[in-house]
C-alpha cells in the first residue's frame, strides 16, 4: 500500500500543500512546529476518519482561515493498492447558524463519490506511532478503546457500522434513563435500545477479542527481541460484559479473563446477545438511578501485563507499576504488533507514520525499528535533524525540509 | 435587530425565522415582500393562517389532521376497519393515500422515539394506539415507520405494546426501489432484499 499524492488545504499550518510521495521512506525534518506532525496526522485523518491529536475536528482547520471568514479544510490523497488507483478526500467546513451556533460539516469522498465514515474502511491503512503514543498504556482507559477502534475501523467496516450503532443507541438509552429518572416516563421504553445495544456491542465485543489475542501474540513475540528475552509481554482484554464468566461471579466459577469466552462452541451469537440484553435488563433500577448507561463496550479495558522469566510468575500492570522506559517499549511492541496484525487481515503492508520516535530509544530498538521501516513499502518519518539516522538510512530515503507549513527537498 | 424597524416588522420576521428551513435573512425577505406587495396577499395568508388553526383539528380516532371528526377516512364505511396502518406522520398517509390501494385505516403517531432530542413515548398517540387495538374488532396492525433506526426502535417499542393483544403484526416490507439500480444500493438494502426474497 501507498500513498502516491497528498493534497492539504488550510489544514492545520498549512496553508497549501502538494506533495508527491515516493515508494522509499520519506524522512521530514526541520524544528518544532513547523507542520512534520500535522503531515502525519493529515494522512491519519483519512486512513481512520477522525485525528488521533484533536479533540474535535474543528481545530483541524487553520486559524488564518477561520480568521480569514473561509473557515474550510481539506485532506486529499491519491492512493496505491493491490495495483490499483483510489483517491480519499475528506473536507471540513465550518457553518455559522442564525442562531449564532456553528456546525461542523465533514464530507467524505472516495473516488469522488460521497461516502459515509465507515466507508473509510479497507482503503488505507496505516500504523502511526509518536511520543504521545505511550499514554496508550499509561493515559486513561479512552484512549486505549479509542486505539482498538482506530486499528479496527480501519480494517473492517461491519466493526465501524456497529460503533457508529452502539454510539447512537447508547445516547438514547441514557436520554431514556434520565427520562425515567427525572420526569417518570415509563421505562419499557429502554427495550429497543437494549436490543441495539447489545446485538452490536457483541459485535464490537468480538471483534476487540480477537484483535487484542492477535496483538497479544505478535507483540510478545517481538517484545522479546526488543528486550532481549528480558521481559515476556501480555495484553488482557477486560470486557465490560463478559458472557461466559459475568463479572460478579468471575472468581467464583474459576474463569480465567485471557479465556477464549467468544469462540466457546457452546454459546453462540444469539445466545450472547439474549445474555447481553437479560444484562441490561437486571441493570435498569441502578442505572436509573444514575441517568447512565454502565454496561457494555464504552466501559472495556486492556491491562498491558509484563512479566521476566527470571523472576519467575511475578506478572506486573505495566500502567501501573511499568517504568517509564517500560512502558516506552511496550508500545513499541504493541505498534510493531499492529503493524503484523494488520498485514495479516488485509494482505497488504500499512504505510508506517513514526513521528520523533527513534530519538528516544536505545541503539538495539532503534535497529530493530530501522529493519520494520525497510520491511514496509511505504514509511513516512519525522525527525528535528536527519543526523540522528544512520548514513545508510539517510541515502536510501528522500528527505524533505518542513518549515512553516512548507515542504521542500532538503 | 435595529430599533428603526417597526414592531409589528420585527414580530413576523421573529415568528417567520420559527419555521423549518427558514432563517434570519429569509424570514425577513418575505416579510419585506409581504410589506411591499400586492397587500391582499398578506390579508389572505392571514385567513389560511387562522382557518389552518381554528378549523384543523386531530381526528379523535386515527389522531391524523383533519376538519371533520372522525376523519373522512375513519368516517369511510367501505374501508377495512379491521387493519390499521401505523404511520409517523400525515405526510405518510398522504403518501399512501396517493398509491391508491390501501383500503384500511390509520393511525398517526405524530413523531418518532428520539430520546436524545427529547421525544419519548409519551409523546407519541401510542396509547390512543393500544387502546383502539384493545377495545375494536382490530385484525391487523402494519407498522410503517420509516427504515431509520428511529423508525425502527419505534416499531419494536409498538411491537412490544402490542404482542400480548391476539392479532397480527407486520412491518412493511423493504428492498429495492423501484427504477433502482442494484449496482448502487448500500449493503444494508440489499442484505434485506436478500434475506426477504420471493419465491416467483
Amino acid at each position: 500500500m501507498l500513498i502516491r499524492y497528498l493534497s492539504l488545504t488550510n489544514f492545520r499550518n498549512y496553508a497549501r500543500l502538494e506533495l508527491t510521495l515516493p515508494d522509499r521512506p520519506v524522512l521530514l525534518y526541520g524544528g518544532n512546529a513547523q507542520g512534520k506532525t500535522s503531515l502525519l496526522e493529515a494522512i491519519f485523518l483519512l486512513a481512520a476518519g477522525s485525528s488521533p491529536l484533536a479533540s474535535s475536528d474543528r481545530e483541524l482547520i487553520r486559524w488564518q482561515a477561520e480568521a480569514d471568514g473561509l473557515p474550510y479544510a481539506r485532506v486529499w490523497a491519491e492512493l496505491e493498492r493491490d495495483g490499483r488507483r483510489m483517491e480519499l478526500d475528506i473536507a471540513l467546513e465550518k457553518h455559522t447558524l442564525s442562531n449564532g451556533h456553528t456546525r461542523l460539516q465533514k464530507t467524505i469522498r472516495v473516488n469522488r463519490a460521497q461516502r459515509r465514515q465507515s466507508d473509510l474502511s479497507g482503503k488505507l491503512n496505516v500504523v502511526l506511532f509518536t511520543p504521545q503514543s505511550v499514554d496508550l498504556v499509561s493515559g486513561a482507559p479512552a484512549g486505549r478503546r479509542r486505539y482498538m477502534d482506530d486499528a479496527l475501523c480501519q480494517v473492517h467496516a461491519a466493526y465501524s457500522e456497529a460503533l457508529e450503532r452502539y454510539a447512537k443507541a447508547l445516547r438514547q438509552r441514557n436520554a431514556v434513563l434520565r427520562h425515567v429518572r427525572d420526569e417518570g416516563g415509563n421505562p419499557a421504553q429502554l427495550a429497543p435500545f437494549e436490543g441495539t445495544l447489545a446485538h452490536n456491542g457483541v459485535i464490537i465485543a468480538r471483534q476487540r477479542h480477537s484483535f487484542l489475542d492477535a496483538l497479544s501474540r505478535h507483540a510478545r513475540a517481538v517484545h522479546e527481541k526488543l528486550t532481549g528475552n528480558d521481559e515476556w509481554l501480555r495484553l488482557d482484554y477486560l470486557p465490560s460484559f463478559d458472557a461466559a464468566a459475568p463479572p460478579a461471579s468471575r472468581n467464583e466459577m474459576g474463569i480465567r479473563l485471557d479465556e477464549e469466552w467468544t469462540s466457546r462452541s457452546d454459546v453462540g451469537l444469539e445466545d450472547l446477545v439474549e445474555a447481553y440484553r437479560q444484562a441490561l435488563v437486571a441493570r435498569r433500577p441502578r442505572e436509573i438511578a444514575r441517568g447512565m448507561t454502565t454496561l457494555g463496550p464504552h466501559r472495556d479495558e486492556i491491562h498491558f501485563i509484563a512479566s521476566s522469566p527470571t523472576l519467575g510468575t511475578h506478572e506486573v500492570d505495566l500502567g501501573t507499576y511499568g517504568s517509564r522506559g517500560q512502558q516506552r517499549t511496550a508500545v513499541l511492541s504493541v505498534k510493531l504488533a499492529e503493524l503484523q496484525w494488520m498485514r495479516e487481515e488485509t494482505n497488504e503492508t500499512p504505510v508506517l507514520l513514526l513521528d520523533e520516535v527513534l530519538a528516544e530509544l536505545d541503539r538495539r530498538r532503534r535497529a530493530y525499528l530501522q529493519e520494520q521501516v525497510n520491511s514496509v513499502e511505504q514509511a513516512i518519518l519525522t525527525a528535528t535533524d536527519p543526523e540522528m539516522f544512520n548514513a545508510g538510512f539517510v541515502e536510501r530515503a528522500t528527505t524533505l525540509e518542513v518549515k512553516g507549513g512548507i515542504v521542500q527537498s532538503g | 435587530m435595529s430599533s428603526s424597524i417597526p414592531p409589528s416588522v420585527t414580530t413576523l420576521i421573529e415568528e417567520l425565522s420559527e419555521l423549518p428551513g427558514i432563517g434570519r435573512k429569509t424570514a425577513a425577505r418575505l416579510t419585506y415582500f409581504l410589506l411591499r406587495g400586492r397587500s391582499d396577499l398578506a390579508l389572505r395568508l392571514a385567513q389560511a393562517l387562522q382557518d389552518l388553526s381554528e378549523r384543523t383539528r386531530f381526528c379523535s380516532i386515527c389522531y391524523n389532521i383533519t376538519e371533520a371528526d372522525p376523519c373522512p377516512v375513519c368516517a369511510d364505511q367501505a374501508r377495512d376497519h379491521a387493519t390499521i396502518c401505523v404511520v409517523e406522520g400525515p405526510l405518510d398517509v398522504l403518501a399512501i393515500e396517493q398509491a391508491d390501494v390501501y383500503r384500511g385505516v390509520y393511525h398517526v403517531l405524530h413523531g418518532v422515539l428520539a430520546p436524545s432530542q427529547g421525544i419519548f413515548a409519551e409523546d407519541l398517540r401510542i396509547s390512543e394506539l393500544t387502546a383502539r387495538a384493545r377495545e375494536g374488532e382490530v385484525e391487523e396492525i402494519i407498522l410503517a415507520t420509516n427504515p431509520t433506526s428511529e423508525g425502527d426502535w419505534t416499531a419494536s417499542y409498538l411491537l412490544s405494546r402490542l404482542e400480548s393483544l391476539n392479532m397480527r403484526i407486520t412491518r412493511l416490507g423493504r428492498g429495492l426501489p423501484m427504477g433502482g439500480d442494484l449496482e448502487y444500493a448500500d449493503a444494508v438494502t440489499l442484505t434485506r432484499a436478500l434475506e426477504r426474497r420471493e419465491q416467483v
